[in-house]
């Protein structure tokens, strides 16, 4: 009623100078009518049992993933000037573990923090459409803050792994508010932007605030958001997962204090902007109470892209168009493929300013250019955790390539992770052409690795940096996950 | 991709400038402005937003310590010093404002402090000033680079744009990080900007500034560790421009010439004299004055006789609140502040305590305003102007318009006036000892050999019963 009563009265506000009195108060929905609100809702109420087995299949495949790669990124450099930063601000607080660290344990918010960036460090987490990195957001928290939550009353391995949904769900929901959302990033890194939002609705889940608790948690969260994407391909990008880890956390835990924000952060209000601020076009949508039969998670419609290799989402386009050239050169003769045969190399790809990189400096840009991630893929048959170590990247062989790389924009090519392919046409010197495409790589949502490749990525990274028994106890509590008592046993096996 | 080396620049000024460049006109003006943020910090140590940001970051230990404002006996983490004192600054609105719009003080000042107490070398009070102005510096550079940043906002919250860069700046400066480091930090910082306008208004507010202060601090740390961002980062619209509409960055010239042009020379900050949006400062006068008139011929001031309040002011959501119902809401409201003075004849700090927002006097006075946004009434802070109107049952109308507020850059508060507010609101918490003892410091910035001096007056209470908040709560 309340709604129709606006919608009459609306038309007349544009006049501005009219008599505002007491009727000012209806401008304003009722508080349980907004978007912001039926979110507070939906996070304090969803279940365990609202979760159907897809999507307790799919997430526990995504915690595995998140796990293995932010414990092969405990080895990078990032990940250890950032715990060296923690650990020399603060006293050790024997809280939460660090991933593969033996022994390393630090406030939660730091925990998090330190996490996050491992997960990111080598950009080989998982990507959903629309586009970013949801899991390395926010497993760290719940990872964190169950190490916080006293040692008689541990969530379960099922509180976990909705805790850990509610996370995906809110950043998937929240991209979906944009079209902008849906392309390539331009402005802000998507991870920066929802991810913090995912984290804080995740912690609130598990630290079971009441409605209006987890409405400012993701309220206190969206000013603690937004990162420019100038910073991807940088070594302060992982950072970016760290920080929206951390932060979220820490929205909930103030939260939880007490602390409030804009009811209607979510909402669009012309001329003050919400979470609305880190978008060009944006339309929210209230989301729906979890005990209607209305509400699905997002996980069971859209399912989750698995990198092959530490780079970006992009790369794995060109390197399996360009592993496919190399297969055919490598049954020409002999089995490695030389840059003198090679007179020039063409690639069509989707137009995205911080993945054409013809010259990579760095580890950081190598992992973030079309060219570098084809030409490897052309010499060596595929791309590997390898590929981007010093050594590798200054290879002569690989610069000799990279000299000969001329990069095409088809307008049939969107920068778009669910519509773009890859091509790469290398002209060789006796005349030949070879092409190779890939319009959807092995680990895209639409050829997912099968559990036999997710698990071998997972015992290839996990074994970095854990004894083997521990490997397998990992890929065994997670496949558990939701039937775990006490989710101290996945805690415990992370270091 | 053309190389302008703009982050280049401001990288070089942040390592090159010295304090040879200040002048007397900026050292007076950053001076006033430093015992500004202290007294308005000090006071806000006893809010709830304050308390409850405290309570959270007494969660995290440290070896290094860093003092808590008005606090005898609780000191935190640097980096949570930085934040909670932040809060404190911008808790009740009351900092300072510039032009273009920010409060750059409260980003800067906290960050500064907390490290300072944390360096192996003692840090000279002319140290602590030239890091500063820095930040100060910074802020103003990178305003500069949109038109957007000129009107009041309705995006982001530009304290939480500019100000982790001048904390980051300012904390670079103080660290003596290489021009290279200078510039990561910068990038680092970038990371952390931006929060939405629609926190403003609520308890979430004063985390704006707190958050500025703490991780630009923090992009400082990081960037001494090694840690690099992108070295291009203001250079870039996908860099600090994403958080504009229109960005035109231009470099930092003559960073290291006697030349060098502080922008706070040529532009002044604003001090309030009310703990609201400064935009309530120009209604204020305008109301009181228009109070004035209705008094002078009525022969005395009756409520009950006025019919209708109108208020002609620039056109800005987020302060254009007819109803408001928590503390935060009544310091963006230029209804409320209107009617406050109307009704009180001043507006003051307790005219913001829930027992005088739900006055039944004042509710009443409020369902009379209706607010006009006449065409030429720009939503600026140079430009805007306030008008209000009171009509009387006897058909009577009473009109006084504010164009420039006391306290504004164009009529600035008078040294006596600045360090009476200071006075007033530093000895609600701390003891005669202590509120003078800072005013002598930063008096005497300048000459200062170890600023350290500072935080033990900052932690001077006249209280001992402030120790209710000081036990650990895991």
């Amino acid at each position: 009623m309340i709604s129709t009563l606006q919608k009459i009265i609306r038309p007349v506000w544009a006049v501005r100078g009219l008599h505002k009195s007491a009727v000012e108060v209806l401008k304003h929905p009722a508080p349980e009518d907004t978007v912001t609100a039926s979110f507070g809702k939906f996070i304090s109420e969803v279940k365990p049992q609202h979760l159907s087995p897809m999507v307790l299949h799919r997430s526990k495949r995504m915690v595995l993933d998140s796990i293995g790669v932010g414990l092969i990124g405990s080895t990078t450099d990032v990940f250890e000037l950032a715990l060296q930063h923690c650990q020399h601000m603060y006293a050790p607080d024997d809280i939460s573990s660090v991933y593969g660290r033996r022994g390393t344990r630090l406030s939660p918010t730091l925990a998090a923090f330190v996490n996050g960036v491992a997960t990111h460090s080598m950009d080989f987490d998982d990507t959903w459409h629309p586009a970013t990195h949801p899991s390395g957001a926010v497993l760290p928290a719940v990872l964190a803050l169950s190490d916080m939550m006293p040692a008689n009353s541990k969530p379960s391995g099922l509180d976990f792994l909705l805790a850990f949904n509610v996370g995906i769900e809110i950043q998937g929901r929240l991209m979906r508010f944009s079209n902008e959302a849906h392309n390539i990033p331009k402005r802000f890194h998507p991870p920066s932007v929802v991810g913090t939002m995912g984290s804080a609705a995740a912690c609130a889940r598990l630290l079971s605030l009441d409605h209006s608790q987890c409405s400012h948690a993701l309220a206190i969260a969206a000013s603690l958001s937004g990162a420019p994407m100038a910073n991807a391909a940088t070594q302060a990008k992982p950072l970016h997962i760290g920080n929206a880890s951390r932060l979220g956390l820490e929205a909930a835990l103030l939260a939880s204090r007490g602390l409030e924000a804009s009811p209607l952060v979510l909402d669009a209000v012309a001329g003050v902007a919400g979470f609305s601020a880190f978008y060009e076009d944006y339309v929210p949508q209230p989301i729906k109470s979890p005990s209607d039969d209305g509400h699905r998670f997002l996980l069971e419609e859209q399912d989750m892209g698995f990198k092959r290799f530490p780079a970006h989402l992009g790369m794995h386009w060109v390197a399996d168009a360009a592993a496919s050239v190399h297969k055919i050169l490598v049954g020409f003769g002999p089995g490695t493929v030389h840059p003198d045969q090679v007179q020039d190399i063409l690639l069509r790809v989707p137009k995205s300013k911080y993945i054409n990189r013809p010259f990579p400096d760095s580890e950081h840009e190598a992992r973030h250019s079309f060219q570098f991630n084809a030409c490897s893929a052309l010499l060596d048959g595929e791309v590997t955790v390898q590929s981007f170590t010093p050594a590798a990247i200054m290879r002569p062989d690989l610069l000799a390539l990279l000299s000969r790389v001329r990069v095409e924009h088809p307008q049939d090519n969107p920068a778009n992770f669910n519509r773009m392919y890859g091509e790469v046409q290398v002209s060789l010197v006796g005349g030949d052409i070879l092409k190779g495409r890939c319009d959807t790589f092995y680990g895209h949502w639409r050829n997912p690795l099968t559990n036999e490749s997710l698990r071998k990525k997972f015992r290839n990274n996990a074994g970095e940096v854990l004894p083997s028994e521990k490997v397998e106890n990992l890929v065994d509590v997670v496949e558990e996950l939701d039937r775990l008592g006490d989710c101290r046993d996945l805690l415990s096996q992370l270091q | 991709m053309l190389r302008k080396g703009i982050t280049e620049s401001f990288g070089a000024a942040i390592h090159a400038l010295n304090s040879t460049q200040l002048t007397d006109g900026v050292i007076k003006r950053s001076k006033r402005m430093m015992l500004d943020t202290l007294g308005v910090g000090l006071l806000g140590t006893r809010t709830v937003v304050f308390n409850k940001a405290l309570k959270y970051s007494q969660l995290f230990m440290s070896e290094e310590r860093s003092s808590v404002w008005g606090k005898s006996d609780i000191t935190l983490p640097p980096y949570y010093a930085a934040f909670v004192n932040g809060i404190a600054v911008h808790s009740m609105d009351f900092d300072d404002t510039w032009h273009p719009a920010t409060h750059p003080s409260g980003a800067v000042l906290p960050a500064l402090l907390a490290l300072a107490e944390t360096l192996p070398s003692q840090t000279s009070g002319l140290d602590l000033l030239l890091a500063f102005n820095v930040g100060i510096e910074v802020q103003g550079r990178l305003m500069r680079f949109s038109k957007e940043a000129y009107n009041i906002p309705e995006r982001f919250h530009p304290p939480s744009v500019v100000g982790v860069m001048g904390s980051a700046a300012a904390s670079a400066k103080l660290l003596g990080l290489s021009p290279a480091q200078c510039s990561h930090a910068l990038a680092i910082a970038a990371s952390s900007a931006g929060a939405p306008l629609a926190n403003a208004a609520t308890q979430t507010k004063p985390l704006h500034i707190g958050n500025a202060a703490r991780r630009g601090l923090e992009a400082a740390q990081l960037a001494k560790m090694g840690l690099e961002g992108n070295p291009d980062i203001l250079d870039l619209g996908r860099g600090f421009g994403v958080y504009y509409t229109d960005y035109s960055p231009s470099a930092m010239a003559d960073s290291t010439s006697s030349d060098f042009k502080w922008i706070l020379e040529d532009q002044d900050v604003a001090f309030k004299r009310i703990p609201a949006h400064l935009g309530m400062h120009w209604v204020v006068d305008a109301a009181l004055a228009a109070r004035a008139k209705l008094e002078d011929t009525a022969g005395n001031f009756d409520l009950s006789q006025i019919r209708h309040v109108t208020l002609r002011v620039p056109p800005s959501k987020y302060v254009d609140c007819p109803l408001p119902a928590s503390e935060h809401q009544a310091r963006h409201s230029f209804q409320f502040n209107a009617c406050s003075a109307l009704l009180d004849n001043k507006v003051t700090v307790s005219s913001f305590s829930e027992a005088q927002i739900n006055r039944q006097a004042l509710k009443e006075l409020l369902s009379k305003v209706k607010v006009e946004t006449p065409k030429g009434n720009q939503p600026s802070f140079d430009k805007m102007y306030c008008e209000v109107e009171l009509q009387t049952y006897q058909g009577k109308s009473y009109v006084a318009r504010c164009d420039t507020f006391y306290g504004h850059w164009r009529k600035p508060l008078s040294q006596e006036d600045l360090v009476e507010k200071f006075s007033v609101h530093a000895s609600s918490v701390l003891c005669t000892e202590g509120v003078e003892g800072v005013i002598d410091v930063i008096g005497n910035i300048e000459r200062v050999k170890e600023c350290s001096v500072l935080g033990s007056y900052l932690r001077m209470t006249s209280n001992q019963h402030e120790q209710l908040y000081s036990s650990r709560n895991l």
